[in-house]
């Protein structure tokens, strides 16, 4: 049988054009592979490390803060935060309301942090902190749906005695997109001090955020720690501060408008610094909500703003001491050259009342500073000329700033010729000249601007610079004052307390020996006939009070201001009295120091008394946000204030 | 045994040992050791069809391939009803704890079928009756599998019919109006036939940012994995892709990521190689068949081989949109490594016989 074989020519020539075609696809595909892993195969091991690695910012815990005794102002307690990672958010509606019900906050806040969190998304933000147990166990158990949510341990400041401190230590805010671009060590949404001794010694206390890296697996769950860099925690920072005087100057200040500051004559240690009402510093240790924030800003009393650098007061009859001295030492004055005062002075065809009616008869130097004879001063002044008096007032360091380390300083107003001439496009008039002499008119100084001059007053002439950490200070420096016009100008000052007729002599009765000088600046023109406490609250004088003990060798000036205060002698000096006997006085816990100090005469809303402990007001509910206790400036005078504040509304 | 090819087998084995050490990683990842055991079972049941294969003469399974296809047909039909309705198809028959994809089988059968009639067929060209009779053939099964649905296998029924004809032979006015057919039939398949997950998919696959996190998310880990592999790969079971889960379907469609990822460059080149080889040898013993049937049953081969591989490492590295497609021997899965095993088989009958004057 012959067998006749079919021609597969044909078919295999189509085998093979088949052949070469899978061929060619099969050489595709191997450059195909040559790129994905040969030459692009860096770029996809980066992306496979961005899948699996995790980079989880570790905070660094901040310093604490110490006062002089090692007492603690400023501490951290552990806490949790809620992070989030935007890149792994599928589905932003979904999580905005996971977070909206665990009651992190209001919807509208909750979607503002996210927006914010996902302009920075290759890194985790914090989205809230201060966690509840409640809401940490939520988080856990949704954790396989909400991948991008992790719940992270923490720190967070804690003040044992918030408002007392608050304006001292500052504020926490997150870190400005400028600050992140200028240093690199700084994360997004890190907390950085924004005021105070926060960010005065940031980088003491700020330390060095480190990194936890951890791997994940694709359900976001953690497989392993990689790699840790752990942080650096901050180091503790010891202050000059004296807490219990700190402690002491907020009950006694408690209610007021003000500020107080105590300073170390000798080398510019600042022992209290206060300003009053006080801001709850809680609200600041964390993510702060605007509406808390606008909550602050719109308090007509402004409690954010710290009254003991920053605000300015006419300082009234404190300035006189200095005046006197600088009389003295140019030969203006002579201790022995007196002053008939009738009560009024006639300058300039103006008559300028003295304070006292009938007027002080006839007073030298000494005698005008113990009853702060207002006649004498303006016949000073007059003879001195505004130039002089300036001079006078730079000489204790007045119109400029003192340098203590925490920021945004006033520096105060000391006005001349020159000065008017250039703010105000005017000479300076003559009769103004008279009102600067007891402290009125446009010479304007900050608080601790007058513990800086009053110190040179009692330490023989040296303009220190008040420092809150040991050692900060640049060293004092001399203002040429003789010593004798100094001992002469402390005579007067301790007459002022101890004197008859001083104006202080209510702080005679305390254990320890205190001189000082009472201020008392006027807000409204004085009416005849009204007694202070008639005043409406807004319209009344500002209280001032600048005190030191032990007077032999002082080793403390207190400043005292009270706004609206009325009375220096009533109001302030029982304050910086109490102050002093706290700090020299016998050292027994609840001792009422006050007992022979009349409290304000204004009322005062109950729960505010001052003695003989400071129980936080209930009744005067203040403004949430403001420090519990501070308030308690009558309500009328709130809205007068805001009124004030809000033009369209006069 | 001499008279078998040893580069097909060798090639076979090759990519049995990459299979193998795949599978054991994925096994790892997944926590699920028993897999990686259960597919060298899988591939030692293989070897014997092989064997088996290779020593039965394919011209009397082309002689039995009417009756195996109406029983293949039948089978599909019937899943419909038989099978249960698993991950939203009929795609599995359960025996006890062994699942089996029939379409797989039902594949030979159509290129057992196909050859036959081909090869019957012993002018130059095609008539076109028998190229209706050829489309039917290979329609009607894909059509059923594209039912279940199973958008992957009924693509591999498609190079059957395109190889039939190419081999067979058609003018070239034939391919122009084959070309405007397979425009309207992929139009009508849009619009008619694909899941919208599979239209979904196409889409993402043209324009990948379409879904980053949704069917582009799965092309993205595997092109992350394949190319964080780079030249020498991480290691044997410590890929992180695969090993962190962020691969999908890493033991089926995925596979060759998870060895190009452990492997790199030169893993990947080899297992590339080793299959270029399989097919390579394919399509020799499509040139040296003895007969039309023969050399048809083997270009069908080589082509269903090819595009599976092709298209699934195209897939895996970004070239072609997922569409489920096996890997040969390398997915896992009986059936899949089974039925590739009896087509093996009878390519090294074809092999073996291509002298054999009865």
């Amino acid at each position: 049988m012959t067998f006749v074989r079919d021609d597969l020519r044909p078919l295999q020539r189509r085998v093979a054009a088949l052949l070469a075609a899978v061929g060619v696809l099969f050489a595709l595909i191997a450059a195909r592979l040559w790129v994905l892993q040969v030459v692009q195969g860096p770029r996809w091991r980066t992306a496979a490390e961005n899948n699996r690695l995790r980079r989880l910012p570790l905070e660094a815990p901040r310093g604490m803060v110490t006062d002089i005794h090692g007492e603690v102002i400023l501490d951290n307690r552990p806490t949790y935060q809620l992070l989030l990672f935007p890149e792994e958010m599928t589905n932003r509606a979904r999580t905005a309301a996971f977070l909206t019900a665990l009651g992190i906050a209001p919807a509208e806040e909750i979607a503002a942090r996210l927006d914010k969190a996902c302009r920075t998304s290759h890194l985790p933000s914090v989205i809230a902190d201060n966690l509840t147990w409640p809401q940490v166990a939520a988080v856990a158990a949704h954790r396989a749906e909400y991948h991008e949510l992790d719940v992270h341990p923490a720190t967070r400041r804690s003040l044992p005695d918030g408002a007392a401190v608050a304006h001292l230590v500052g504020q926490l805010g997150e870190v400005s997109p400028e600050q992140l671009a200028a240093d690199p060590a700084l994360r997004s949404g890190q907390l950085v001090g924004r005021s105070g001794l926060e960010r005065a010694y940031q980088d003491v206390l700020g330390g060095t955020p480190g990194n936890l890296v951890v791997v994940v697996d694709a359900f976001g769950k953690q497989v392993s720690a990689l790699d840790e860099e752990p942080p650096v925690a901050g180091r503790p920072l010891r202050t000059t501060i004296d807490l219990n005087l700190q402690k002491e100057a907020a009950a006694a200040m408690a209610g007021q408008v003000g500020a107080v500051v105590a300073l170390d004559p000798r080398d510019g240690a600042v022992r209290v610094l206060l300003s009053q009402p006080a801001f709850d510093p809680e609200l600041f240790a964390g993510h702060l909500e605007p509406a808390k924030w606008h909550e602050l800003v719109d308090d007509p009393l402004k409690p954010l703003h710290d009254r003991a650098l920053q605000a300015l007061y006419p300082p009234g009859s404190t300035i006189k001491p200095l005046f006197a001295a600088g009389a003295l030492r140019d030969g203006v004055r002579t201790p022995a050259d007196t002053f008939f005062c009738t009560g009024a002075v006639n300058i300039y065809g103006h008559l300028y009342h003295c304070w006292k009616k009938g007027g002080h008869g006839r007073v030298a130097l000494e005698d005008a500073i113990e009853v702060s004879c207002d006649s004498f001063f303006y016949h000073l002044a007059h003879d001195a000329g505004i130039d002089r008096l300036a001079s006078w007032a730079r000489t204790f360091g007045l119109g400029s700033a003192t340098g203590i380390e925490l920021g945004g300083e006033n520096t105060g107003l000391v006005p001349d010729d020159a000065w008017s001439r250039k703010a105000r496009g005017h000479p300076w008039y003559g009769g103004e000249t008279i009102s600067v002499g007891i402290g009125q008119g446009p010479i304007l100084v900050t608080p601790i601007q007058l513990a800086v001059a009053y110190s040179a007053l009692v330490n023989g002439g040296l303009l220190v610079q008040p420092h809150l950490v040991e050692g900060r200070g640049v060293p004092p420096r001399p203002t040429g004052l003789p010593a004798a016009v100094l001992a002469t100008v402390q005579d007067a000052m301790a007459r002022v307390v101890a004197g008859s007729r001083g104006t202080a002599r209510r702080l005679a009765a305390l254990d320890v020996r205190i001189a000082g000088k009472t201020g008392t600046s006027q807000v409204m023109r004085k009416q005849e006939g009204v007694s202070w406490q008639q005043l409406p609250w807004d319209e009344r004088h500002h209280a001032l009070f600048v005190g030191y003990a032990p007077v032999g060798a002082p080793a403390l000036v207190v400043v005292v201001v009270v706004e609206h205060g009325g009375d220096a002698a009533s109001v302030a000096a029982p304050i910086a009295g109490r102050i002093l006997e706290r700090a020299f006085g016998p050292r027994t816990e609840g001792q009422a120091v006050t007992a022979s100090v009349a409290p304000a005469k204004w009322p005062a809303p109950p729960g505010a008394n001052r003695a003989p402990s400071p129980a936080p007001s209930a009744a005067a509910a203040p403004p949430a946000g403001r420090a519990p206790g501070t308030p308690v400036v009558p309500a009328a005078a709130l809205s007068r204030i805001a009124a004030a504040h809000n033009p369209t509304r006069r | 045994m001499r008279k078998l090819d040893p580069w097909l087998l060798l090639a076979a084995l090759a990519i049995s040992v990459g299979s193998y050490l795949a599978q054991s990683s994925t096994a790892k990842a997944l926590a699920t050791p028993g897999f990686a055991n259960r597919q060298i079972v899988w591939l030692a049941v293989g070897g014997v069809l092989i064997l088996l294969f290779a020593f039965t003469d394919y011209r009397v399974l082309a002689r039995l391939s009417p009756f195996l296809y109406v029983a293949s047909i039948g089978v599909l039909a019937a899943m419909f009803v038989i099978a249960p309705v698993r991950a939203g198809t009929h795609r599995w028959l359960l025996f006890g704890s062994f699942t089996v994809q029939p379409s797989d089988f039902a594949r030979i059968a159509t290129i057992l079928a196909v050859a036959a009639l081909a090869g019957e067929h012993r002018n130059d060209l095609l008539d076109l009756r028998t190229v209706a009779r050829l489309a039917a053939m290979v329609g009607v099964p894909a059509l059923l599998v594209l039912l279940q649905p199973d958008l992957g296998t009924a693509v591999t029924f498609g190079p059957i019919l395109l190889a039939a004809l190419w081999l067979g032979g058609l003018p070239w006015r034939a391919w122009v109006g084959l070309a405007l057919a397979g425009l309207v039939v992929v139009a009508c398949a849009w619009f008619w036939v694909l899941r919208p997950y599979q239209q979904e998919r196409i889409l993402t696959f043209v324009d990948p940012d379409r879904a980053p996190y949704s069917s582009g998310y799965q092309q993205r880990q595997s092109k992350i994995a394949v190319g964080s592999g780079e030249v020498t790969g991480k290691g044997l079971q410590s890929g992180t892709q695969s090993q962190l889960r962020f691969l999908p379907a890493q033991y089926t469609d995925f596979i060759f990521a998870v060895w190009a990822e452990e492997t790199g460059f030169v893993g990947s080149a080899l297992l590339l190689a080793a299959y270029a080889l399989m097919v390579y040898r394919v399509f020799v013993i499509a040139l040296s068949a003895r007969d039309r049937v023969g050399a048809i049953f083997a270009g069908c081969a080589a082509a269903v081989l090819g595009t599976q591989i092709l298209v699934n490492v195209g897939m895996v590295t970004g070239l072609a949109p997922t569409t489920g497609i096996t890997l040969p021997l390398l997915s896992y899965g009986g059936s899949s490594v089974v039925a590739t095993c009896i087509v093996l088989g009878i390519l090294q009958s074809i092999w073996r016989l291509r002298y054999a004057n009865i």
